[in-house]
């Protein structure tokens, strides 16, 4: 009686170290180092078990309608010239000066007029940095602008980044157009 | 007395009495038992992933009989070879024929060691049987029935991939995974989701002026993006369960959505509302916002990583964009990248024992470092490349190049080998995230 205790105990310890060594890994190389002792027929009937059959199906996709906004303001462009900036920087340049006094100019003679702002980017960056930069530019603008006595509430601030270029050649040139803030002036909606 | 039975000393319940011969066979034929039991059990594994210098398995996939069955069984091919962890063997040497049975001896001489064989069977639905032999063993040691509807056949592919990947490595294949990513559509940009091997690609309709990378939620059930539209940066969700679009989170200035942290129901977003762009947590239930970061330069791209613990972001608080980690509650601030003088972009490998990142060298290149800034390696030299992102087994990576042009989706191997373009030339695509599942 004993003995088959000793038997049952051995094995559930040996059960237990089966447990216990099935996360370890083994590369199997073609020349096995330990061949089983069990007859090939219990070796056949383990393997060629046939796992549950799966039906295989997915959420098919709808597409969404984005809910159309209308617009606050009506945009009038072309008033002002663009500031631009150094590469990665985003203080006002000495150039930049005399475009900014006109729109300041303009929006001391128009009461009611408010202007956006937008901040742009050249493509050198990456996108989510270069909406930051272009947020920076945007607000240099400005302050400067609140500097010059507008009202903070008459200026709109709009970042770009780089996903809106003026050109897209791979040059100095065209990098430099792309480094900018542009000046839109909005006239309300139904006005 | 005792030291004879040395091995039975934990066994107070061994009678001495038991002869020492008898007891060495029954441990040895114990042992016979267990490693016998250690190589039929399911549990054998043909190629072990975590091994630094493993042989590729050689592999031959055999055309399945039956419609289709060649598509199938070249879908399976595909998402195999990708892996780089197996030799395919081609059709062209192969001596047995589909419908023949399996026979060891027509593959041992090609030095196949595993085999697929399948058959679909005739109908108006797709029925597929695939059979995974063991060469070597010269037996069959998988087999599995799929079902699906016509219009799933690769769906069925891969899911028929994922069963023999699992059966070789153990590890869960990522072939029935998706690809987000935000493409031109018409005048304006639309979020796009594609096979990660770039079949299928399906507009989710939503447009912007313009749309940033898209994030998932944990469960795949949702995605989070941020768009310009009438002239405001807003945060929206897309929930795959309604299939609707709701605003999260607008105000005046540029707001760009994070991720999601994992339990589901909270994003990080940075927004310059409050002067410059600074990091913070929002409620998705009741709205409620806290800020992280408040220094007086640009923080952006909340990063979060897999255990929510940490978040990665980018700072120019140094005087340049860097990479910082930081703890959830914005405490324990460190800086973790050091070369370059403009590093951004960063994501979270699922393990979160690596982040990958872009780091402009001239040009936008992709590198990896470790959470600690150590191991930093770099993965692209050519041209452009940026938004990565890793698979959900992290043994890949997905991200946007314009080398061939047109920027567009690539994907390649976490350790930089076999980049490949997935999105079709005339697409300009970027922003590519992989779904969780």
């Amino acid at each position: 009686m004993k003995k088959t205790f000793v038997l049952v105990s051995l094995v559930l310890l040996v059960f237990g170290l089966i447990l216990a060594g099935c996360p370890s890994r083994k590369v199997v190389q073609p020349e096995i180092e330990q061949r089983p002792t069990v007859t090939p027929k219990e070796t056949t009937q383990k393997a060629a078990e046939v796992k549950p059959e799966e039906k295989i199906t997915e959420q098919r996709l709808a597409k969404i309608e984005t809910k159309e906004e209308t617009p606050k303001y009506i945009e009038e462009r072309g008033l002002f010239g663009d500031i631009q900036f150094d590469y990665d920087k985003y203080d006002i340049r000495p150039d930049a000066k005399p475009i900014l006094q006109n729109v300041a100019s303009y929006l001391l003679k128009n009461a009611v007029a408010k202007i956006l702002v937008e901040g742009h980017c050249d493509e050198r960056g990456t996108n989510e940095y270069n909406l930051a930069l272009g947020d920076r530019r945007a607000k240099a603008a400005r302050d400067y602008l609140i500097a010059l006595g507008i009202a903070s509430n008459r200026i709109e601030m709009l970042s770009y980044g780089e996903e809106k270029p003026l050109c897209k050649e791979s040059a100095e040139e065209c990098w430099a157009k792309n480094r900018r803030a542009h000046f839109v002036i909005l006239k309300e909606a139904g006005k | 007395m005792k030291e004879r039975f040395k091995v039975q000393s934990l066994r107070p319940e061994l009678r001495p009495r038991v002869s020492k011969f008898k007891v060495l066979i029954f441990i040895l034929l114990l042992f016979t038992i267990h490693y016998s039991l250690f190589t039929i059990a399911e549990a054998k594994v043909y190629i072990d992933i975590s091994s630094p210098a493993f042989k590729k398995l050689p592999i031959a996939i055999q055309e399945f009989s039956g419609p289709s069955g060649k598509e199938i069984s070249d879908i399976i091919r595909n998402d195999l070879e990708f892996t780089g962890l197996f030799f395919y063997i081609d059709r062209n040497a192969y001596l047995e024929n589909p419908s023949q049975p399996f026979n060891p001896k027509n593959w041992t001489p090609l030095g196949v060691e595993t085999l697929v064989k399948g058959s679909v069977q005739e109908g108006k639905d797709f029925s597929v049987t695939m059979s995974l032999y063991d060469v070597f063993e010269g037996k069959e040691i998988f087999k599995k029935e799929y079902k699906a509807e016509r219009e799933f056949i690769r769906p069925l592919s891969h899911a028929i991939a994922n069963d023999i990947y699992y059966t070789l490595t153990g590890e869960t294949g990522i072939f029935r995974s998706r690809i987000s990513f935000v493409a031109e559509d018409k005048d304006k940009m639309g979020i796009y989701i594609m096979d990660w091997d770039g079949s299928r690609i399906t507009s989710m309709g939503l447009k912007g002026n313009i749309i940033l990378s898209p994030r998932w939620s944990r469960d795949g059930a949702k995605l989070i993006y941020s768009t310009e539209r009438n002239r405001q940066w807003g945060i929206y969700l897309l929930d795959f369960k309604s299939m609707s679009e709701r605003k999260v989170f607008s105000a005046k200035g540029t707001n760009m959505v994070g991720d999601f942290l994992p339990e589901g129901n909270d994003i990080t977003f940075s927004s310059s509302k409050n002067g410059t762009p600074d990091l913070y947590i929002m409620s998705l239930s009741n709205n409620q916002i806290i800020k992280l970061t408040s220094s007086y330069g640009i923080e952006v791209s909340p990063a979060v990583s897999p255990d929510g613990k940490y978040i990665a972001f980018v700072s120019d608080r140094g005087g340049s964009p860097q990479i910082y980690i930081m703890r959830r509650n914005g405490s324990d601030v460190k800086r973790i990248t050091f070369e370059g003088s403009y590093n951004t972009s960063p994501s979270w490998s699922p393990k979160g024992d690596r982040i990958v990142f872009v780091s402009r060298r001239g040009t936008n290149q992709i590198f990896t470092v470790r959470p600690d800034g150590s191991g930093l390696t770099q993965l692209t030299t050519v041209r452009n490349n940026e938004d990565p992102s890793f698979s959900p087994d992290e043994r890949y990576i997905t991200f946007s190049s314009d080398r061939d042009g047109v920027k567009g989706i690539y994907i390649m191997r976490a350790n930089g080998e076999y980049q490949k373009r997935i999105s079709p030339k005339n697409l300009r695509a970027s922003g590519p995230r992989w779904a969780p599942n």
